[in-house]
């Protein structure tokens, strides 16, 4: 029964064995372009026999159940993007790109693990697992110095970020003697010692996310990495680490101190307020959606601090929004720079009338911009209702303000991007972006934006399947 | 009768057929545009058929819920009764006849240019509002078709949007129409605040009882009413739009701006028939904006110099009859003029487009001159089309609509709107057989082709023709049961006495008209041209000045309080916002520094904040 629950993250680990046997006889990026693949859409079928047997605990380090698996889905179906995404990224250049999709396997391994931990050890494990393949992900165009400087840039900051986290937890382990989540806190002595673990944690934790004010990384690392990285850094890394996140609030004694409270409304009330705001004047695209992805993680935050039943069904949703559109708004940036070689286009300028000859791309950016803003008829809409729903319930009054003022300003900035992709084209004839393996990336981004129109007008299906998928407490 | 859905359908599959294969050739663009409309009159007669052989009555026919929130149920009803089988009766009827002779007219408007589709499409488009308008059983789903006329009339009066006029033309329609469609929506929230429905025939039955006769909520809301139908049916104080309309292509100006649309005022007060008669003093109103309007009208029609101009200025001028028999309560008489309207002014709109084509797309009267000779065909409609205008006596359905609607006046005791009535009509004689012996008789002015062209060109002129003599005042309206009657008092000697003075008032202005145009021109061009005469004359071009009168009153003042405001301190506060933000903007761009050290200690210092926070909170 335990191996059937945690189905997925073995396929996976099989993939990752394969695929590091494999490079040792061929190169060919096609054949490891397809076996990862293969593997992530098998773990993506492992789901299924696995959701019968939740909730299960693990070992004592991990618990599988509903919340764990419906993460789990969406972080297998972003790895799946970001490998075709690579796939059409990497085509047109001769460097090595093998390793590119090991990496990838063993961060999508980490974030897997991450979103069923139940205990301090297994969080840490996760977290390392999915940050130091990406330190190898983001500075994988080593010509570039663009991308070294980044990948270094996370590398060092990312140590500094662990280096709270595992104070932390030995505060923890000091003041409680125990690493499980729902043992931290449980004897009242030792409070002052706890209470720094846990806001050793949470900065830690908060870096990661990028969440104001731990977020200064964040533009420079998605400006610097490759188009593929960029993506699985946006979308499966944050997914991952906020759902042990919630996890850990939602089961741990220790989270329901009223100061760690404040101080999470402060935090989604700077991130709403910054990422906005810097986002304004940006000119391009990947600091841009960087800089949104702040003020998004700001929204989650909101439901996160209302608490209450629905909190768990807006985060479900807000995050299911958040990873259909970031993959499609990067997946885009990806494929127009991808026959590029040197800099990426990913200036605004390079974006101008792109309508006019790539329709498909530019109709899809624009869909997920809208959907970012916010706009009805796409899924954002409903995410922001929901995380909006959370917050007026609650009362946190503050937050709303923040979340319509931020949302008054993303929408100047999403539809400036939406205009200039439809303006006048001017620039010589670009590369077509013809290849197979360009139009597998066109077609699945297309299908991105068909989900974030369908899911805006008929959302039940997921919010049934976020609801029914809920977190089990351990006994 | 449960095929009454597909009358709307028709034209609607045609709209999107003609929408969605804009480049389609010149002549599938007249078959699907004709032939769509086409179904919609075989429909209708199947409909007629079906209704008289059920014993009349009134059939709703529900097809969906359109809304159905909380307490607002609106669901999408049509209802066919004997009002609304007139209604339709005119505009599938009707349409179809300027639909078939808009394929030949558009063919040479166009002269091979691109457009034909988009044409059908927009007419098409209107047909299919126009039936909703005629067959809602909600007022809610009336105000859509509704809104539906007034954007197609607004896109067909712009269709030649290359030359700027017209697309001011198109703009002065739109804007004009929507002060009146604003009052008419004020109107509807108030009946569904009172009476918590929109459905017509609810709404009939509960206002004499919630809210008596007289009582000022029902005068209120009869008079907003009145505002939408005034604004629709360009009748006085919103009159103004319809002489600019005719930018337009001619088939438009016949379909839209003579035979249906704007004459939707006059179906909306005779449908809402209930709530004007317990507000007296609104009817009352009602009458007098007729009264006036059709003099204004009458006399603007009489200096102008552009076919079209004349034909639509007696249309308001019409349509003032009609006003004017609703507000003397002869409900019945101005629904006959209205369907009688319908076939006398869409042939002399229709016969205006003729003679303009052969004319070379001259529409100036006076560069025309002595055309008889050259389109005898023509000649003889505008004789048939004029002499129903001017209501001649015994022969013309006209004379038995108009002569209705007058002697009801006088009987029922509006003896002021019966002289305004028989003024207007001696108006009406002079400005139409002015127009008639200008352009046919005198000099010959130019060169003309006759239009060719059996079943397109001649068919629906003979067909329009016939209905315009004594032969259209045969066709019985069933009416009763829908509409009160009128009181049937009056003797029949004294019937016989009103006819006889109206048919003098007729015959002696055409009398005159001839004597003056056919006989003493010079005369009269002296008389102009004096300094009061012109000054007279332009008065009377000008429209009465009411142009002026409303650019002086609304227009002059809006850009001067506009103007005052371009730099306001609104504006100035306004503009804090985005300032503040960009501020924010340029010192949270400096924390981006780039520098690796800055931000590994941005992160030691705001995690030293929040422990300490933490750890002393």
């Amino acid at each position: 029964m335990q191996i059937v629950a945690i189905l997925a993250p073995l396929i996976v680990t099989a993939t990752i064995v394969l695929t590091i046997g494999a490079v040792a006889f061929t190169r060919s990026h096609r054949i490891m372009a397809g076996l990862s693949s293969t593997g992530l859409v098998l773990a993506l079928l492992g789901l299924i026999p696995a959701s019968i047997t939740v909730p299960i605990q693990v070992t004592p380090l991990y618990i599988v159940d509903g919340f764990g698996l419906f993460y789990m889905a969406l972080i297998l179906i972003a790895a799946l993007i970001s490998a075709i995404l690579a796939y059409a990224y990497f085509e047109t250049q001769s460097d090595y790109r093998a390793e590119f999709y090991i990496l990838l396997l063993c961060a999508t391994l980490g974030a897997l693990s991450l979103v069923v931990c139940s205990h301090l050890a297994s969080l840490f494990i996760g977290i390392e697992l999915v940050s130091v393949p990406l330190y190898g992900m983001v500075a994988y165009a080593y010509r570039d110095s663009v991308s070294l400087e980044s990948g270094l840039k996370y590398m060092i900051l990312s140590g500094v970020a662990s280096a709270f986290f595992l104070f932390g937890m030995a505060l923890m382990f000091a003041a409680s003697g125990s690493l499980t989540f729902t043992h931290i806190g449980q004897n009242p002595g030792g409070s002052q010692l706890l209470l720094l673990g846990v806001g050793m944690l949470v900065v830690g934790l908060a870096f990661k996310l990028s969440i104001a004010p731990f977020h200064l990384w964040t533009p420079d690392v998605y400006q610097g990495a490759p188009g593929p990285a960029s993506t699985f850094l946006a979308t499966v890394s944050k997914v991952a680490i906020f759902a042990a996140l919630l996890r850990f609030f939602q089961t741990s004694p220790v989270a329901q101190n009223a100061w760690l409270h404040v101080l999470i409304i402060a935090l989604a009330f700077i991130s709403m307020l910054v990422g906005n705001l810097l986002a304004l004047r940006q000119n391009n695209l990947k600091r841009l959606l960087g800089y949104s992805s702040i003020a998004h993680l700001g929204y989650i935050l909101t439901a996160i601090a209302a608490g209450g039943p629905l909190a768990a069904t807006a985060v479900g949703v807000y995050f299911a929004v958040y990873i259909l559109t970031s993959l499609g708004a990067f997946g885009v940036v990806s494929v127009v720079s991808s026959p590029f070689t040197g800099t990426e286009a990913s200036d605004l300028s390079n974006y101008r009338g792109l309508f006019r000859h790539q329709p498909t791309l530019a109709v899809t950016l624009a869909v997920m911009m809208i959907s970012l803003a916010g706009i009805p008829i796409t899924f954002g809409f409903i995410g922001k209702f929901y995380a909006l729903l959370v917050a007026v319930n609650s009362g946190l009054w503050w937050l709303v303000a923040a979340l319509i003022i931020g949302s008054a300003m993303g929408l100047y900035y999403y539809l400036r991007v939406t205009f200039i992709l439809f303006g006048a084209y001017e620039g010589d004839a670009q590369k077509s972006l013809t290849e197979s393996s360009s139009r597998t990336a066109i077609m699945a981004l297309s299908l991105l934006a068909a989900l974030v129109i369908a899911l805006g007008i008929y959302p039940t299906p997921l919010i049934d399947l976020v609801n029914v998928a809920g977190i089990a407490v351990p006994a | 009768m449960s095929a009454l859905f597909l009358i709307i359908v028709f034209p609607v599959l045609g709209a999107l057929a003609l929408s969605f294969f804009p480049r389609m050739s010149y002549n599938s663009a007249r078959i699907i545009g004709a032939g769509s409309v086409g179904l919609s009159a075989l429909t209708m007669i199947w409909l007629m058929v079906a209704w008289f052989s059920a014993g009349g009555g009134a059939y709703v026919q529900t097809l969906w819920n359109w809304v159905d929130v909380a307490q607002f149920h609106i669901p999408l009803a049509l209802r066919l009764d004997g009002l609304s089988l007139t209604m339709i009766g005119v505009v599938a009827g009707v349409g179809f006849l300027i639909h078939l002779f808009a394929t030949w007219y558009m063919v040479h408007d166009l002269e091979g240019a691109p457009g034909m589709a988009r044409f059908f499409a927009y007419m098409n488009l209107f047909i299919a509002a126009m039936l909703i308008l005629v067959l809602a059983s909600n007022l809610l789903v009336l105000y859509l078709g509704w809104e539906g006329v007034g954007l197609c009339s607004y896109l067909l009066v712009g269709y030649y949007f290359e030359k700027e006029a017209n697309a001011w033309a198109a703009f002065k329609a739109f804007l004009m129409t929507r002060i009146g469609d604003v009052s008419l929506g004020i109107g509807l929230f108030i009946l569904f605040i009172n009476f918590g429905t929109l459905n017509i025939h609810t709404l009939l039955q509960q206002a004499p009882q919630v809210w008596g006769s007289g009582a000022p909520i029902a005068t209120l809301t009869a008079l907003l009413i009145l505002g939408g139908a005034v604004g629709k049916s360009a009748q006085l104080p919103l009159q103004t739009w319809l002489i600019d309309a005719m930018a337009g292509p001619t088939p438009v100006s016949a379909l839209i701006h003579a035979a249906t649309m704007v004459t939707a005022g006059v179906y909306l007060i005779a449908r809402l028939h209930g709530l004007f008669i317990i507000a007296p003093i609104a009817l009352e109103i009602v009458g007098i904006v007729g009264g006036i309007t059709l003099l204004i009208a009458g006399f603007a029609a009489i200096a102008q110099t552009d076919i079209k101009r004349v034909i639509a200025y007696s249309t308001m001028s019409q349509i003032g009859y009609m006003f004017l028999a609703l507000g003397v309560g002869a409900w019945h008489a101005a629904i006959f003029h209205l369907m009688v309207h319908a076939f006398f002014k869409s042939l002399l709109f229709l016969t205006a487009g003729s003679v303009i084509i052969a004319c070379h797309h001259e529409q100036n009267i006076f560069k025309m001159g002595g055309l008889r000779k050259q389109l005898p065909f023509d000649y003889a409609l505008f004789w048939i089309g004029g002499g129903a205008l001017s209501a001649l006596p015994l022969i013309t359905a006209g004379f038995y609509s108009k002569d209705h609607i007058l002697s009801l006046a006088a009987v029922n005791g509006h003896v002021y709107l019966w002289l305004m009535g028989l003024l207007g009509a001696f108006v009406t004689v002079v400005y139409t057989f002015r127009m008639i012996f200008i352009v046919f008789h005198g000099e010959r002015g130019m060169n003309a082709e006759p239009g060719r062209g059996w079943i397109i060109h001649h068919t629906p002129l003979i067909v329009l023709a016939i209905l315009s003599t004594v032969i259209g005042a045969f066709i019985h309206q069933p009416l009763d049961g829908v509409l009160p009657s009128a009181s049937d008092a009056n003797s029949l000697g004294m019937e016989i006495l009103l006819e006889v003075i109206s048919s003098l008032v007729s015959l002696g202005g055409l009398v005159i008209t001839a004597a003056v145009f056919l006989g003493a021109r010079d005369a009269l061009a002296k008389v102009v041209a004096s300094d009061a005469g012109q000054k007279i004359h332009q008065f009377l071009f000008g429209g009465l000045g009411f142009d002026t009168l409303y650019d002086r009153l609304f227009v002059q003042p809006y850009y001067f309080v506009a103007r005052l405001h371009r730099v306001d301190w609104i504006e100035r506060i306004a503009n804090i916002v985005p300032a503040t933000a960009l501020l924010f903007n340029d010192g949270l761009a400096t924390t981006q520094s780039g520098q690796l050290r800055w931000y590994a200690f941005s992160i030691f210092g705001a995690a030293s904040i929040f422990l300490i926070i933490l750890v002393l909170g």
